[in-house]
């Protein structure tokens, strides 16, 4: 059965399943899945991911969660992919846009690469439909590990981080063991992902309250969580007030690279304008800085591959990652060429630099 | 027009002058001449919002004329304690003045009066007349001439529509039970802005709680002695001193001023005369939208107020270009057609001897992997531009194309173009590399300022007060009418395809300066971003 036929089966009626306004009324109305539903400025149920994954227990909830997955999948990727065929190739030749993203980063689009979802078995699947030129072809995924972090550790210069991106420790779980005080064994599963929640969401300026949201904990344990993380990484935290002040009196903050960002706002009376700017702050410089390493990789690789006459192709930029449709015969120096260059591409860092590399018959077996 | 409702708005010059000035405060509107224009450009958005969208019949605006009041006589330090009006207000007035007449609305002054009690005065008498009347000031304290037929209309701020102020609002904002004991407020409570004492220690809640009781402040200084403690103290102490606020915070409604129902009725504007104090202030948007017709072109407009990023030595490139540059005039520009053998070599020997220049192609499509080249625009001084045609026919475009080759392989010369990567990956496809040095104008500004607009046409707006000829108005909208380029007569696309080049190289010349000054700039540009882009465009169009 179509899941669109469990979906009406589970309804009791056949209605129009992209349409909020119906499914509204069926869920709220007809099947009752909440006394006191939520509605929207406009008055209609809401229906958007937010509200449904609170009911994701709910059989037909759950089914209309993939068929939204699944719809959105089809149309960004399996209808259109198609159309941006080229005729003159075969291919599908996406258009990075250099200009757009005020962080540095590169964007895409036709398709927009940075879209394809990584987190679900179907999105994972689009990655499938990108292979290598022919037999004698194999796609090589060379990207950045924990890039992000490992620029906060060198922006702040935090021992404590660096110490452990040094060792190679796994920094989630490093970070899990000095936040939660115990002892690297000893770190849970769960400690371990909530640590990584806190990692990332530090970068991102989160608050003890988007904290508490993203990994389900009352808010006072937010805020003892991040307060220990800051007591463990101090220096981290002295780097993020010192942005946001650097960025008061400025007017801009800036990357390893010294691109800038300006942040006009960060004077404003107004709190939430000024969050937004302050966030900026800590942020800019992070992700500006991880644009600037893989953009000064790409020229030292495109210009290596060039010199050694290669035949073997970069193909794909996208987030922290280089994928390449390398000759079979090339692979091995390619390989080497590629982490060499990526990993050294920012001159004279403190923190060590990692790069994960990987081969496969399509993108997703690379990844 | 006797049956017919009666309007009259009637508006508060400097409130809204002061309020439009702060407003920009931290991204002030500057045109080309470096005169800061938000007070006018304020003041004018305010003016037209009620003519548009209130639909007056008739209408006026007071000003307030300096030097002593009335209010002086009984209390010299009457606004003593005001701050020195700002230079950029005061260098203001005249204009707004300007745009006031120009719009054909009467000014309403009076030596020894304020704003406020000229528009009491005519308030009252227009009301007496049957008018429904609507003070137009942010300034709360008119809340004391509020009636059924008079109100206040509150502009619209920063996203809150206007609000209209009857008795009710009045009395909501106040929590007092009628309109005139704002006044009996003010004297109480004071007014710091206007250096109006009141009685000392008497804020807005306390003044509330009087007055709930006791109504007025002539009564409540009657019963003061059934007062407490130190409040009876206060009150005491400073029974005078609330009776001088009371008054001095009192409106006049006998102004010695006219009210002539004639002379109020709302006109047509000038024309003319609003294209020219706009042209001046250069409101290109707002002439648009009041005249519906488009500036002028000579008529430069840097818009800096989008410059606000620029944070203490932020670049501000538009105050260079608004000094050194010509500002774009399409009258002196000189654009030619290169379209038959004999000009073709002409124009190669030229383009011969040129170190940096800039060149544009035209296309049948947005995607560079799929376009077919129409013709090639160059210009390598400003005002100057030569748009050559290539034909469909592959043979014939590759003859053509082929004359360029030791132009693009040319190494000694630096190739300028806004968002180059497209038509290097054009020339790719047709067969034609193009040899570094590059320079694009899209990539430098995006340095430069990265979060703003970098489209060509946002770019020449922005920094050379030039609207350029729309892609639209040659091939028509986007959608299935839309032409291809490849069906508009050369003549046609020539001027287009000339003007994008000349304007982009005349961005490479304000932008290159700024660059090379900069040596954060010039380490991104030269180092970073132009080297990546021929890796980019490599990497597309190998798909």
């Amino acid at each position: 059965m179509s899941l669109e036929a469990e979906i009406y089966e589970a309804a009791g009626k056949e209605f129009n399943i992209g349409s909020p306004k119906q499914l509204g009324v069926v869920l709220f109305e007809d099947l009752k899945i909440d006394e006191k539903p939520k509605k929207t400025k406009s008055g209609q149920y809401s229906t958007n991911e937010e509200t449904l994954q609170k009911y994701a227990d709910h059989p037909i909830v759950g089914k209309l969660l993939d068929y939204r997955q699944i719809s959105k999948l089809k149309s960004t990727y399996v209808d259109s992919l198609p159309d941006l065929v080229n005729k003159r190739d075969d291919r599908i030749h996406t258009t990075y846009m250099q200009a757009v993203a005020a962080t540095g980063r590169l964007s895409s689009q036709n398709p927009n690469l940075q879209n394809i979802p990584i987190r679900t078995e179907r999105g994972r699947a689009v990655r499938k439909a990108f292979i290598p030129t022919d037999g004698d072809h194999i796609i090589l995924a060379a990207d950045y590990s924990q890039i992000e972090l490992r620029i906060m550790a060198e922006l702040s210069g935090d021992k404590g981080m660096l110490d452990a991106f040094e060792a190679g420790e796994d920094i989630h779980a490093a970070t899990a063991a000095r936040v939660f005080g115990v002892k690297p064994e000893d770190v849970s599963r769960e400690m371990r992902s909530k640590a990584k929640v806190v990692n990332f969401g530090i970068i991102y300026g989160i608050s003890a309250f988007g904290l508490s949201q993203r990994i389900g904990v009352p808010r006072h344990e937010a805020a003892e969580l991040i307060e220990n993380y800051f007591e463990q990484y101090p220096d981290v935290k002295a780097y993020m007030d010192k942005s946001i002040d650097g960025a008061r009196e400025k007017g801009y903050v800036d990357t390893v690279m010294q691109r800038r960002r300006y942040l006009p706002d960060i004077n404003s009376k107004n709190g939430t304008v000024r969050g937004f700017a302050e966030r900026n702050a800590i942020n800019a410089p992070i992700q500006g800085s991880a644009a600037d390493m893989i953009k000064m990789a790409m020229i030292q690789i495109g210009k290596a591959m060039d010199d050694a006459g290669l035949k073997s192709k970069m193909i794909l930029q996208v987030h922290d990652e280089l994928v390449f449709d390398a000759v079979k015969e090339e692979l091995e120096p390619l390989k080497e060429m590629v982490e060499k260059l990526m990993r050294n591409a920012m001159p004279s860092l403190n923190v060590p630099i990692k790069v994960d590399m990987d081969t496969g018959e399509n993108w997703l077996e690379a990844h | 027009m006797s049956n017919a409702e009666k309007n009259l708005y009637l508006l508060d010059a400097y409130a809204l002058i002061y309020r439009a000035y702060y407003a920009f405060i931290r991204t002030p509107r500057v045109n080309s001449k470096g005169l800061n224009t938000s007070a006018m450009f304020g003041f004018t958005n305010a003016l037209t919002d009620v003519i548009n969208n209130r639909k007056p019949t008739h209408i006026a605006v007071a000003f307030d004329v300096s030097g002593p009041t009335f209010r002086n006589d009984s209390f010299p330090e009457y606004k003593a304690n005001r701050e020195e009006t700002p230079d950029d207000i005061k260098i203001s007035i005249p204009y707004v003045k300007k745009i006031i007449q120009a719009f054909n609305i009467p000014i309403l002054e009076k030596e020894g009066y304020e704003a406020d009690d000229i528009i009491g005065t005519i308030a009252k008498k227009a009301a007496a007349e049957g008018f429904n009347v609507f003070m137009v000031t942010p300034d709360k304290d008119f809340g004391q001439l509020v009636t059924d037929k008079v109100k206040m209309l509150k502009p619209s701020r920063q996203g809150n529509g206007s609000e209209v102020w009857g008795p009710e609002e009045v009395c909501e904002r106040f929590k007092i039970k009628r309109p005139d004991q704002v006044i009996d407020m003010l004297g109480m409570w004071g007014d710091a802005v206007d250096n109006i004492p009141g009685i000392l220690g008497v804020g807005e809640k306390t003044a509330q709680k009087l007055l709930a009781e006791y109504d007025n402040l002539e009564n409540l200084l009657e019963h003061a002695e059934e007062l407490k403690g130190k409040m009876k103290e206060k009150v005491i102490a400073n029974a005078d001193q609330a009776r001088l606020s009371k008054k001095l915070a009192t409106i006049a409604c006998d102004a010695p001023v006219e009210f002539n129902e004639k002379s109020l009725e709302l006109e047509d504007i000038d024309e003319e005369k609003i294209r020219t104090i706009f042209a001046e202030l250069e409101f290109r948007t707002l002439s648009e939208r009041i005249l519906g017709e488009k500036m002028r072109a000579s008529s430069g407009n840097a818009q800096m107020d989008l410059f606000s990023g620029g944070g203490d030595d932020g670049p501000t490139p538009a105050e260079d270009g608004a000094e050194r540059m010509e500002r774009f005039d399409p009258e002196t520009t000189e654009y030619k057609l290169i379209d038959t053998k004999d000009k073709r070599a002409t124009f190669l020997k030229e383009l011969a001897k040129q170190k940096k220049v800039c060149f544009d192609t035209e296309t049948t499509s947005v995607d560079a992997n799929a376009a077919q080249l129409v013709g090639m625009a160059f210009s390598w001084k400003a005002g100057e531009g030569y748009y050559i045609p290539i034909p469909g026919n592959e043979k014939a475009a590759q003859f053509i194309l082929n004359e360029f080759k030791p132009f693009f392989e040319n190494e000694e010369v630096l190739k300028i173009g806004h968002n180059l990567k497209y038509d290097i990956t054009v020339l790719h496809w047709a067969g034609m590399p193009v040899a570094g040095p590059h320079f694009d104008t899209m990539l430098a500004h995006y340095l430069i300022q990265p979060d703003m607009r970098h489209g060509m046409d946002e770019l020449a707006e922005t920094y050379l007060g030039y609207r350029p000829i729309s892609i639209e108005s040659l091939i028509g909208k986007k959608g299935k009418g839309q032409k291809s380029m490849r069906d508009i007569a050369v003549e046609e696309v020539a001027p287009y395809a000339c003007e994008d080049a000349d304007i982009t190289f005349r961005l490479f010349e304000l932008f290159e300066d700024q660059i090379n000054k900069e040596s954060w700039l010039k380490g991104l540009f030269y180092d970073i971003e132009m080297p990546l882009m021929p890796v980019l465009a490599v990497g597309e169009s190998r798909g």
